[in-house]
C-alpha cells in the first residue's frame, strides 16, 4: 500500500514510528472440516424405504450448489448405480461424505465379487459401522443414513453418529434441521403423544400403536418436513431428492423446494 | 450452554386460529441437567384475555412477570380499563429496551383477543424487545428449535378452538420430549372471545 511517507508497510497506517522493529509472530492455521449444511431424513415402509435429502451445498452463507446430492445407491454396476440395492445418505462435511460413499461402495461392490451374492443390508450396516470407527481419531464428519431391505423384505433403515454408532429405526433426520424434523416425525410416524379417543381415563387411556405407513403417505410426510424445514432454516432448499427401495429397484424422485 | 437463556430451560408457543389464540407452556424448572420443580408456569394472566409467557432465566421470568403485574396494575387504576393486548405488547417492549445495555434474560410471547376490535393477536419478542408480529405462531425457549418444526408442520389457517387445542397441545409436546430441558406436563391456554380454557396436560414425566 502506499503511506504518506511513500514507504511501504504492512500497517494499515504508515508512520516510521509505527513500524515494528521486528517482525511479527504470524500464527497459520488449517482446520481440515468444513460445515456444508443440509438435511437429510429416512423412514420404513412394511415393504419399501424412503431415503431423501436437500439438494442444497453451503458454506457459511455461500451457496456452493443448488444441485449436490446427498443419497447414493451403493453397491450398483457402473456410475447410474443400476442394479444397486442399498441406499446411503450423507450430510456434515461434503467431502467426507462423498469419500466414504466411494469407500462403502467399492466395500459392497468386493463383497459381491468374493462372495458371489450381494451383500445383505445388516452386514452393510455393521461394515459401515467398522468403517466409521477405523477413523475413531480423524472422523469422517458426516451423519450417515443407510436404507434398503432386510432378509423378509421389510424396509430397513440404520443411523450413524460420525464415529459408527448406529441403530435401526423406523424413521430418522439428519444435519442442520434434524432438530426441526424429528419431533413432527416422531408424531407423525410413530404416533408420539397420540392417544386413542375413549380408550380410558387417565393412565388408562391407550396410546395409539405405531404401525408401518403407506408409500404415498410417507412420501408426503417427506414432502411436509422438508417445506416446512424451508421455511424456517437457511441451510435448506432448493431441491429435494427421494429416493425409494422397493422388491421392484430403486426410483429417484426429485421435487423443487424454494430457492431464496 | 453456560448462555443464561439455557439455565433453566423451558418453552412456550402462542397460535392463532378462528376466532380464538392459544397459548401453551412446559413446566419443567431445572439447574442445567438436574430438574429442581415440575411446576414451574411460564404463562401469566394481565386481563380477562391478555396472556404473557416467559421462557428464559426462571428469576428474570419471575422479576418480569411480577414487574409486568405492578405495570398493569397502574394502567388499570389509571385508565380504569383493562389493558389490550397490542398494548401490553409495547409495554413489554419498551421496557425491556429501557434494560438494553443490561437485559433481562427472557424471551416473552403474548397472546389474546382485542376486546374492542375481537380479532385475535399474537407476538413475540427477543430480549431487548424487538417485537415479531407473526400472523400464525410464536415459539420461544430451549425447545425453540423443535418448536418451529412441530409448529410449521402441523399449523394450519382458521383452526377451531378444539382443533387449535388439539394442534398446540401435539406440538408442544412432540417438541419438548426432544429438548432435555423442556418437559414434565405443560399449561394450555385456549382463549375465546369472552371465555378462556386452561387444561394441564401430564406429558411425559423424563
Amino acid at each position: 500500500m502506499t503511506t504518506l511517507t511513500g514507504q511501504p508497510s504492512s500497517e494499515a497506517i504508515g508512520y516510521s514510528f509505527s513500524k515494528a522493529t521486528s517482525a511479527p509472530i504470524r500464527e497459520h492455521s488449517f482446520y481440515p472440516y468444513t460445515d456444508n449444511g443440509g438435511s437429510t431424513l429416512g423412514i420404513t415402509g412394511s415393504d419399501f424405504a424412503i431415503l431423501a435429502g436437500d439438494t442444497r451445498s453451503v458454506a457459511g452463507y455461500n451457496i456452493n450448489s443448488r444441485y449436490a446430492p446427498k443419497v447414493f445407491k451403493i453397491g450398483g454396476d457402473d456410475e447410474t448405480g443400476e442394479g444397486a440395492h442399498i441406499l446411503l445418505s450423507v450430510v456434515g462435511f461434503a467431502a467426507d461424505g462423498q469419500a466414504l460413499k466411494e469407500r462403502l461402495d467399492a466395500v459392497v461392490k468386493m463383497y459381491k465379487y468374493q462372495h458371489g451374492k450381494p451383500m445383505s443390508v445388516m452386514a452393510c450396516a455393521q461394515r459401515l459401522s467398522t468403517i466409521f470407527y477405523q477413523k475413531r481419531f480423524f472422523p469422517y464428519y458426516v451423519h450417515a443414513i443407510l436404507a434398503g431391505l432386510d432378509e423378509d423384505g421389510k424396509g430397513a433403515l440404520y443411523s450413524y453418529d460420525p464415529v459408527g454408532s448406529y441403530e435401526r429405526e423406523q424413521c430418522r433426520a439428519a444435519g442442520s434441521a434434524a432438530s426441526l424434523i424429528m419431533p413432527f416425525l416422531d408424531n407423525q410416524v410413530n404416533f408420539k403423544n397420540q392417544y386413542i379417543p375413549g380408550s380410558g381415563e387417565g393412565h388408562a387411556l391407550e396410546p395409539k400403536k405405531p404401525e408401518p405407513l403407506p408409500r404415498n403417505t410417507v412420501e408426503q410426510l417427506v414432502r411436509d418436513a422438508f417445506t416446512s424445514a424451508v421455511e424456517r432454516h437457511i441451510e435448506v432448499g432448493d431441491g429435494l431428492q427421494m429416493m425409494v427401495i422397493t422388491k421392484g429397484g430403486i426410483e429417484e424422485i426429485y421435487y423443487p423446494l424454494k430457492k431464496d | 450452554m453456560s448462555s443464561p437463556f439455557d439455565i433453566n430451560g423451558g418453552a412456550c408457543i402462542a397460535m392463532v386460529g378462528k376466532d380464538c389464540v392459544a397459548i401453551a407452556c412446559d413446566l419443567r424448572l431445572g439447574m442445567q441437567a438436574l430438574t429442581v420443580s415440575n411446576n414451574f408456569p411460564k404463562i401469566f394472566n394481565y386481563g380477562p384475555s391478555t396472556f404473557l409467557g416467559l421462557t428464559g432465566l426462571a428469576t428474570d421470568v419471575s422479576t418480569v412477570s411480577d414487574l409486568f403485574r405492578y405495570k398493569v396494575n397502574m394502567y388499570r387504576l389509571r385508565e380504569e380499563r383493562n389493558i389490550a393486548p397490542q398494548t401490553l405488547a409495547n409495554l413489554v417492549s419498551s421496557s425491556l429496551y429501557e434494560k438494553r445495555f443490561g437485559p433481562f434474560f427472557v424471551s416473552p410471547v403474548i397472546a389474546g383477543i382485542n376486546s374492542t376490535t375481537g380479532k385475535p393477536f399474537i407476538c413475540g419478542f427477543d430480549s431487548i424487545g424487538c417485537i415479531d408480529f407473526a400472523k400464525d405462531f410464536i415459539v420461544s425457549g430451549t425447545a425453540s428449535e423443535q418448536l418451529f418444526g412441530t409448529c410449521e408442520g402441523l399449523w394450519e389457517p382458521d383452526l377451531s378452538a378444539e382443533d387449535l387445542f388439539e394442534t398446540i397441545s401435539q406440538a408442544l409436546l412432540s417438541a419438548v420430549d426432544r429438548d432435555a430441558l423442556s418437559g414434565w406436563g405443560a399449561q394450555v391456554y385456549i382463549i375465546e372471545k369472552d371465555k378462556v380454557t386452561k387444561r394441564l396436560l401430564k406429558g411425559r414425566q423424563d
